[in-house]
């Protein structure tokens, strides 16, 4: 056992020299949890700018004399009113405008007799980042057309309660956190993929590219046992996927730290005891993420065979992290039990302010343990097989 | 010592090896002999154990391979077909991962690593990576990564295989400087010449099966042939009858 111990530290220390001498290898650690982050924190950046310029947009409108209420009932409310461009709708198309506000003739007459007056509202609904913008000056329309309905029925003696047979209240039961947390449910998705992609190229190098530079043959001839080795090896991606998750990690607090995203009036619990459970969480998928690669690099006949199938492999953590986006994922013992989709709900659990319990914890982590353990095994056993030693 | 009993391997309906029995003692040089595809490769990865045979036995200094092939490997040097290297690695590194892998340590270690550096006249290369060396370079690294913890038995294959003049007598030396130091060295060849030059006892295979086994000098009788190259074509031959009936005649 201990000569055992003593041959996976030997093939440990000198497959994590070799992977950090590899370029790619490297670069596939290092720069994906900078790459992912950063991006998405210029995107929420992005979006933060635009929720927080609607509001500052002017309203560009064509006839404003023919509507000079309104005019005078938008500055009032805080709106500065600019003169509509020549070509009104080739503006808007082009995007120099995000809408544009037409009064068509006999607007002040229909109001006047109290019919439904029309207002004309250009907008290019192809256009994503005009979108906040209309809506906010819709918003204002509709309380100017209250407004008006409002002292209409007054005027015929009718209290403007009557308009409101019913009024929904929305009482808001998540935490501010949970929120930012739906929002920011790429954070789970980049830790949970790190520990895909970090390990990746030395898991691909340590095993079917030993075989394809020859170096394997002469490996397996010292007095070692065959699954020293591959546990080695398995271990030296293991420590990369897990730089790659704290890197990720360190990434996402900086972003959502020092970026605009906060101006979305959300945040996420970055205390370092969410960090650390976090990474608790993540380190059982990282053991078996690697055990994956591993073993799937050993089947694979050539080096660019395994690349390609562990590229694959990057989707495996993805499937439960988009649903997990898109409808949330429910917390049970099954669903916990589920290697991905179990690191995922607790993940996103402490990211959301909430506390996981032992559970949380230990159902995900026994069942990638689990899967690891099947797949270092299996590894093993391929390496005492001839047909697999020699490539046949 | 290596002897070998009877070996077989079978890869599907191919039989690579048929039958094969040798026994290449401490102190000589053991050539074996035979063109491509005659089975060298294959009987060589039986000896040292990294392929179980269908049949037969293997034992390296009285150890059987097939039951022990840890216990095997580590009383063996190997220089095996595939012979990579690491692009990233020093030639000093290689050497040390392979020493560490066959339990040395420490100053021992770090000794036999400056001797073999030394012999092999590694020193300005010692320290460098893999990626850019030559053939020559090459076949330095693997030969010190396989000779770390100083093996009594020394199994080559094609050990001089696409190497220029001066690299090709370098290996040449160190095998005799093996020999004389009362090592077993079994070495695989397809050329004449340098079998000739090296061997104490050559064994000539061909088709998967030993076909003669003699000195240099026995050889050369049995086939009638004076020349060394001629005796090789006679012997390993299409007409199997007559070189196995030639064969036993050789072991006597």
């Amino acid at each position: 056992m201990r000569s055992w111990l003593t041959a996976i530290r030997i093939v440990l220390r000198k497959e994590l020299l070799d992977g950090v001498r590899d370029r790619r290898a490297l670069f596939s650690a290092l720069l994906y949890p900078l790459l992912g982050p950063l991006l998405s924190g210029l995107l929420f950046g992005f979006m933060a700018d635009k929720q927080r310029d609607a509001a500052d947009v002017p309203v560009p409108i064509v006839h404003q004399d023919r509507a000079p209420e309104l005019v005078e009932w938008l500055a009032g409310h805080g709106v500065t009113v600019v003169d509509a461009p020549e070509q009104p709708r080739e503006a808007v198309r082009e995007g120099e405008v995000p809408f544009v506000l037409s009064v068509p003739e006999g607007f002040e007459a229909s109001l006047a007799q109290g019919t439904p007056a029309q207002l004309e509202l250009i907008v290019d609904g192809s256009r994503n980042d005009s979108r906040a913008a209309i809506s906010h000056v819709q918003k204002l329309l509709g309380y100017y057309g209250k407004e008006l309905a409002g002292q209409r029925l007054l005027a015929r003696g009718i209290d403007p309660e009557i308009m409101h047979p019913v009024i929904v209240a929305e009482v808001e039961v998540a935490s501010d956190q949970e929120l930012a947390a739906s929002v920011f449910a790429f954070v789970p998705m980049f830790v949970l993929m790190a520990t895909f992609i970090g390990g990746m190229q030395l898991a691909v190098d340590a095993t079917a590219g030993e075989r394809e530079r020859g170096s394997l043959e002469p490996l397996l001839l010292n007095p070692v046992p065959r699954s020293a080795i591959v546990v080695g090896k398995w271990l030296a991606a293991v420590v990369f996927a897990l730089g790659c998750v704290i890197l990720t990690l360190i990434a996402c607090v900086f972003v959502l730290e020092y970026t605009p995203v906060r101006d979305l009036g959300l945040s996420l619990d970055l205390r370092v005891p969410a960090l650390f459970g976090v990474l608790l969480a993540a380190a059982p998928m990282a053991l078996m993420a690697a055990a994956l690669q591993v073993l799937v690099a050993s089947f694979a006949r050539s080096f660019k065979e395994a690349q390609t199938y562990i590229s694959l492999l990057v989707f495996v953590p993805m499937v439960p992290a988009v649903i997990g986006m898109m409808t949330g994922l429910e917390r049970s013992v099954g669903a916990l039990l589920i290697p991905g989709v179990g690191q995922q709900i607790v993940v996103e659990q402490l990211l959301g302010g909430g506390a996981a319990t032992a559970l949380d914890y230990l159902l995900p982590m026994l069942s990638a343990l689990a899967v690891a353990g099947a797949c270092v095994w299996l590894t093993a056993w391929m390496f005492r097989r001839e047909s697999v030693v020699f490539g046949r | 010592m290596i002897v070998a009993q009877q070996l077989r391997k079978r890869f599907g309906d191919i039989v690579a090896v048929h039958e094969v029995s040798l026994r290449a003692e401490d102190g000589q040089v053991t050539g074996l002999l035979g063109p491509n595809g005659a089975g060298k490769t294959t009987t060589l990865r039986l000896l040292y154990g990294l392929m179980r045979p269908d049949a037969g036995t293997v034992q390296i200094d009285e150890v059987d391979v097939v039951a022990d092939p840890l216990g095997a490997q580590a009383k063996v040097g190997v220089l095996p077909d595939a012979h990579g290297l690491y692009p990233r690695l020093s030639a000093r590194e290689h050497v040390r991962y392979f020493g560490e892998l066959q339990g040395l340590r420490g100053a021992a270690l770090e000794q036999q690593i400056a001797a073999l550096i030394e012999r092999l006249d590694m020193g300005g290369i010692a320290d460098r990576r893999a990626a850019g060396f030559s053939q020559g370079e090459r076949m330095k690294v693997s030969l010190a990564r396989a000779l770390v913890h100083g093996p009594n038995n020394v199994i080559l294959d094609e050990p001089t295989n696409g190497l220029d003049v001066m690299s090709t007598r370098a290996v040449r030396k160190l095998i005799r400087e093996l020999r004389d130091e009362g090592k077993c060295v079994l070495f695989s060849s397809h050329v004449m010449q340098e079998v000739s030059a090296l061997c104490d006892v050559i064994v000539l295979v061909a088709g998967g099966r030993v076909v003669a086994r003699g000195t240099p000098d026995e050889l050369r009788a049995l086939s009638g042939h004076g020349d060394l190259e001629d005796a090789f074509v006679e012997l390993t031959g299409i007409d199997d009858h007559r070189a196995d009936h030639r064969a036993d005649g050789g072991q006597a």
